[in-house]
């Protein structure tokens, strides 16, 4: 059958994958560097950049193929997705309920974009590991 | 979604990578078929029937809760 090409999602090589882990100690040390240098850095962009970088290492982790792309990756790569963002509803929906708690307001600072796409991404990936981890661990 | 395909392969001295070849897909996506955790789509069905020689139904058969 064939798919409607606008909704495919074209992936990358699986050797991206080596970029992406890059991408999860290059904040921190970007961050020692500025620290080092004396830049003058606000406490909150350093989160921003870290969840930025991290954001980038696991949608580049979620983009990429795995060495066999058959329907059974393929259907745990679409509920990955879907339960990822099942995952960010209620873990937003659970910090904004600590912070009116505590704050007594449901917005906060923290609630940035680059929070958001890491927290996303990081749920799909964490989501579709799981999956393969329960297909093989039982192999035979 | 019970499957015979473990008594198939046997019968066919088949191993499981043999199959995967055979069907374009990995081999632990068979072990999950065959253990039941992973329920193949209509195309990888008639696949395997065909790799076996047998009708859909000889291989794949519905459970109660299905």
């Amino acid at each position: 059958m064939k798919e409607k090409s606008i909704l495919t999602v074209p992936l990358l090589s699986p050797g991206w994958k080596k970029v992406a882990f890059v991408f999860f100690p290059l904040p921190v040390l970007l961050v020692i560097g500025m620290a080092v240098v004396r830049m003058d850095i606000d406490p909150d962009d350093v989160a921003q950049i870290i969840y930025g970088f991290w954001a980038i290492g696991f949608a580049l982790l979620n983009l990429s193929r795995e060495k066999y792309e058959d329907e059974m990756i393929k259907s745990f790569r679409l509920q990955a997705f879907q339960t990822g963002s099942y995952w960010l509803i209620w873990g937003l929906g659970a910090l904004m309920l600590i912070n009116y708690v505590r704050f007594d307001t449901i917005t906060s600072e923290i609630f940035t974009a680059y929070l958001v796409v890491f927290l996303l991404n990081a749920y799909i990936y964490a989501a579709f590991q799981y999956q393969k981890y329960v297909a093989t661990k039982d192999d035979n | 979604m019970k499957n015979t395909i473990k008594v198939e392969r046997a019968r066919h001295n088949m191993t499981q990578q043999d199959l995967a070849e055979k069907v374009s897909v990995s081999r632990q996506t068979i072990n999950s078929i065959e253990a039941g955790k992973y329920v193949p789509s209509t195309v990888l069905s008639l696949k395997i029937s065909k790799v076996f020689g047998v009708g859909l139904e000889e291989i794949f058969e519905l459970e109660d809760g299905d």
